[in-house]
């Protein structure tokens, strides 16, 4: 047996993340004790209708949100319980919609920091209703083998270890929710565990003291002796020492009480909960509180530390007297499954990776490119070019060549608004699409016919100059194999006409002295074709592909960096239409050749 | 709780319809001087000027001068500000006008675990507490509002009479209005006096406690509230309070002087438990600390630097219990982050620390802490196993 919460304990959580922790940690409890999840629903108001998973094992349960107390038991008539986990200045509101309900025996609340007011009325209302409210500031409530309210009890592995899985015989009401699991542990340990442990709270006037539990525990025959943990201030303790004093118990009580320090201490200084506010030698203080319980017949050790030996004390009595017995231990008891994370961790699994990446890494504390730091590279005068060359080759370029690919970016970064990528971005940005989809309706262009020759440019001047072709050759090749010359050719420019663009890159890399056989050849053929036909010149593409095949960028890598060049001037495209507040833009009938067939009657359908 | 000096704690009841002196906080002469030009009453009435802090014994220390006209009251005024007392110094006068009076009484209000409780009695000043029996009970319940005739019969049974009998029944119905609608837990004053003038009730002296936890719902409380000790906090314990204004959780921090065992325990509860094993072994407590409810890392490395900078400390007591959620090794980090930094900064030379926890990652954090041993720290590092305070005990073996 135990007392408050059991087998037949269903809880509503009132609340929101604090809830959902908690119903995580009693899901654990029941997983151990082989129990289904005894939190049916969750009343939290922004997310009614909802629901909140809930690892249970190694699957996970929808437990559902509600927007009231009310709504919660009409769906799930069998609960009993309500956790409040509301902030202090809406908690009371909450622990009165719970007491109100009729099908709700048993609030306990965690919030910390409630008005005292509201704590007094709360637990007055519950009196009144003959139902119980325990806390604020409570920890929770467990009985070992059956019921777990709230976060008491701490991890999985200390619910094993405290042997909270099976019944023992004592008793535990602690203010001190962190010193709750320090009994639990010690009563496991020392004895034969607890049958109930409550967290009543730190504050002056919790909800339901020490003598209501007390007088519960009398009336529980599996509970054999009670440990309570007091503190200094208010008078729980007193009023404890005079319930057991008062006649002939069948518990027994061991208790301990904190604050003797204050006695040394600067007149005045006072600290811990808030209940522990009051008391130096007179009442409520620990030596008068400590003396009141010895004088009614309890244990009171000296000291913390000799809590465990007088539980033990109290046990080989128990024992020898047959009141009880040695427990016997369950020989298998679930395992928490591990998650993946922790499973790794301890050598436990391999997991084949989904993916590999040779080129970043971001794990700690900022990203590095290929193995350099960012900030690094800042700091010792790299640029964005050397970011492109560790990212898209995997090496160090030369200041030399960072230059190169910055003026390459730069000659290539917009090219107006009537070319294709530019149109598509500006068409998006007109009928509101966001930026990077209408940047992304832009790039969607790219392609064999508008700026998407790089790489294949690079690849043909790149084939011809390995396999030492001749022009001719190479032309020869092209038309038997490909077609038009990729990188040659332009819509408006011309030999007479020509691409400063072209001029200004070809000028400044062969004024560096470097070796662009690439660049030679596309130049040699640039003379070829010009000469059939004048605007097959060497175009921006051809001219880019061929420096950076020169200067090693690999050939897939190419259109990357029209890619990424341009993308600089599509986000000025959409931000220059978003700035003038562009309005819904369509093609002109006049722009348009209508060459579909004439207006007619549609058949019957058969 | 929460205590208010008497300049906002009179503001309170004067909200709620007592009648109290005509008074000025201020913290110049100067300030004082321009009052003096603008209100009647501080050229007119004598004055009493006292400090506006939290001290006791305010008279013995010279701190409350009597029956003074504004010359005086400036003089005064000069005079206190600035004067230091222990830590605490002196920034506020409360100046306020004497009321002539021959009779006193006394009234309060307190809160109890069943409701709350009205005291009346017709005697005050130092009269009453050497005369308790005289006081008058009227126990309310909680939620009960106290009725007329209840209130009658309190003042009645205290002796009151006559006019005088509704005066005080009025009062004390205004008293338990201020205490209820204010969140209060203890509103007293003493003395009630009868003015001369015009036999009417005025609150002379108030103490005010109110429920700190209420704040929320009293957005004119605009007032800082006192520290109940008796001397100022002191910029670290100031610091630490800002950080667990901010967090989710809590540190605290109060400093001792003269002690040489630093505290760096977890818990409400766990932490007095050690502060009781420290004392019960002869100790001397170097500071109260406390860490709970899963702060976050950086707010427990905050409070570990403060703990490290207490001077001469020789152990340092990191312990606690097993904790339900606050997970260990994400504390610990913070408090091995701080102890790093101390140890940096020339900190913690001959300082031994002691550690004992439980608690979700406790083995993880456990094991952090034990590997401070190769960065050269004399720390000793025991689990659930070892009983909660019996580190205390290794601790002041040693020294």
């Amino acid at each position: 047996m135990s007392i408050l919460a059991n087998k037949d304990t269903y809880v509503v959580i009132q609340g929101g993340v604090a809830g959902v922790n908690a119903a995580r940690r009693m899901a654990e409890f029941c997983y151990l004790i082989k129990r289904s999840l005894n939190v049916m629903a969750f009343v939290y108001p922004p997310d009614a209708g909802k629901t909140n998973e809930i690892p249970y094992g190694s699957g996970l349960l929808a437990i559902p949100i509600y927007k009231t107390v009310a709504e919660a038991t009409k769906h799930h008539p069998q609960i009993n319980t309500s956790l409040v986990y509301i902030g202090a200045d809406r908690a009371m509101r909450g622990g009165m919609e719970a007491l109100d309900d009729p099908h709700i025996k048993l609030v306990s609340m965690i919030t910390e920091g409630v008005p005292e007011k509201d704590a007094k009325i709360l637990g007055r209302h519950a009196t009144k209703l003959g139902k119980v409210f325990n806390g604020p500031s409570s920890i929770g409530i467990v009985s070992a083998g059956s019921c777990r309210l709230g976060v008491i009890g701490g991890a999985f592995d200390n619910l094993v270890l405290s042997k909270l899985y099976r019944e023992g015989s004592f008793g535990v009401i602690t203010k001190s929710g962190g010193l709750s699991n320090e009994i639990i542990w010690i009563c496991s340990q020392f004895a034969d565990g607890i049958t109930t442990a409550i967290g009543i709270g730190g504050d002056a006037y919790p909800g339901t003291d020490y003598v209501s539990y007390l007088e519960m525990f009398e009336n529980d025959p599996q509970t054999k002796a009670v440990v309570i943990v007091g503190e200094m201030g208010g008078d729980l303790e007193e009023r404890a020492a005079e319930w057991y004093g008062a006649k002939t118990r069948r518990v027994k009580l061991i208790a301990v009480v904190s604050g003797f320090c204050q006695e040394s201490l600067p007149k005045g200084m006072k600290f811990g909960h808030a209940g522990a506010k009051e008391g130096l030698k007179g009442e409520g203080s620990a030596r008068f509180k400590s003396d009141a319980l010895k004088k009614a017949g309890s244990i009171v050790p000296a000291t913390f530390g000799a809590l465990g030996p007088a539980i033990k004390e109290i046990y080989q009595e128990l024992l020898k007297s047959g009141l009880v017995k040695e427990p016997v231990e369950l020989a298998v008891l679930p395992k928490l499954p591990k998650s993946i994370e922790e499973a790794i961790k301890a050598d436990e699994v391999m997991v084949p990776p989904l993916i590999r990446t040779t080129i970043s890494d971001d794990r700690g504390d900022e990203p590095c490119y290929d193995g350099y730091p960012a900030s690094e590279l800042i700091n010792k005068g790299y640029e964005i070019p050397h970011v492109v060359g560790l990212l898209w080759d995997k090496r160090l370029i030369s200041k030399q060549e960072a230059e190169i690919v910055k003026r390459i970016m730069m000659l290539s970064a917009d090219h107006g608004p009537c070319v294709s990528g530019a149109m598509g971005t500006i068409i998006a940005a007109c009928a509101g699409i966001g930026l990077s989809q209408s940047v992304a309706a832009g790039l969607i262009m790219i392609g064999p016919r508008f700026g998407g020759a790089v790489t294949d440019a690079g690849r043909y001047f790149k084939h011809a100059v390995d396999n030492k072709m001749s022009v001719d050759e190479f032309l020869t090749y092209m038309k038997k194999n490909v077609g038009p010359v990729p990188g040659i050719g332009h819509r408006v420019k011309s030999l007479r006409n020509p691409d400063k663009r072209v001029k200004e890159l070809v000028g400044y890399v062969k004024s560096l002295n470097i070796k662009t056989p690439c660049l030679d050849f596309a130049l040699e053929v640039e003379q070829i074709t010009s000469v059939k036909k004048d605007n097959l010149i060497l175009n921006v593409d051809g001219t880019m592909a061929a420096v950076l095949v020169d200067i090693g960028f690999p050939v897939d890598s190419l259109n990357g960096f029209f890619i990424l060049s341009r993308t600089i001037g599509l986000i000025g495209h959409w931000v220059d239409q978003k700035r003038q507040d562009s309005r819904l833009i369509r093609l002109f009938d006049y722009l348009v050749n209508y060459a579909a067939p004439k207006r007619r009657e549609v058949p019957p359908l058969k | 709780m929460a205590k208010v000096l008497e300049g906002p704690g009179m503001g309170l009841m004067k909200k709620w319809g007592l009648t109290v002196p005509n008074y000025v906080v201020v913290t110049s002469v100067d300030e004082l001087a321009k009052l003096g030009q603008a209100n009647e009453w501080l050229k007119k009435s004598k004055l009493v000027v006292k400090a506006h802090e939290a001290l006791g014994s305010r008279f013995k220390l010279g701190l409350v001068k009597v029956d003074l006209d504004l010359k005086g009251a400036e003089a005064a005024t000069k005079e206190m500000i600035g004067r230091h007392v222990g830590s605490i110094t002196v920034a506020q006068v409360i100046v306020s006008e004497m009321i002539p009076h021959k009779e006193e009484y006394y009234c309060a209000v307190k809160s109890t675990r069943t409701g709350t409780d009205i005291l009346v009695a017709n005697c005050g000043g130092i009269e009453v507490e050497s005369n308790w029996e005289r006081v008058n009970r009227l126990a309310l319940e909680v939620g009960q509002q106290p009725s007329a005739d209840a209130l009658e019969r309190l003042a009645k049974d205290a002796g009151f009479t006559g006019s005088l009998l509704k005066k005080m029944t009025d009062f004390a119905g205004k008293m338990f209005t201020c205490f209820d609608s204010e969140d209060a837990h203890y509103l007293e004053v003493n003395p009630v006096v009868l003015r001369e003038q015009d036999s009417e009730l005025i609150a002379l002296d108030a103490v005010t406690l109110l429920d700190g936890d209420a704040k929320f719902r009293h957005p004119d409380w605009n007032f800082a509230f006192a520290a109940e000790f008796g001397r100022a906090y002191s910029k670290h314990e100031m610091e630490i309070m800002a950080v667990d204004s901010k967090i989710k959780g809590s540190v605290k921090f109060i400093e001792i002087p003269g002690g040489d065992t630093a505290m760096l325990p977890a818990g409400g509860g766990a932490s007095i438990y050690y502060s009781d094993a420290v004392v019960a072994r002869g100790g001397k407590l170097a500071n109260y600390a406390e860490y709970s409810g899963d702060p976050p890392d950086w707010a427990v490395e905050v409070l570990t630097d403060k703990v490290c900078s207490l001077p001469g400390i020789k152990n340092i007591i990191v312990g606690g219990a097993i904790a339900n959620f606050t997970d260990v090794k994400k504390t610990f980090g913070g408090i091995i982050n701080g102890f790093r930094k101390a140890k940096s900064e020339g900190k913690l030379k001959g300082v031994k620390i002691w550690v004992r926890r439980g608690g979700p990652r406790e083995k993880e954090g456990l094991d952090a802490m034990r590997a401070l041993k190769d960065e050269g720290f004399d720390i000793n590092v025991f689990d659930r196993n070892t009983p909660l305070t019996d580190i205390v005990d290794k601790a002041l073996q040693n020294t």
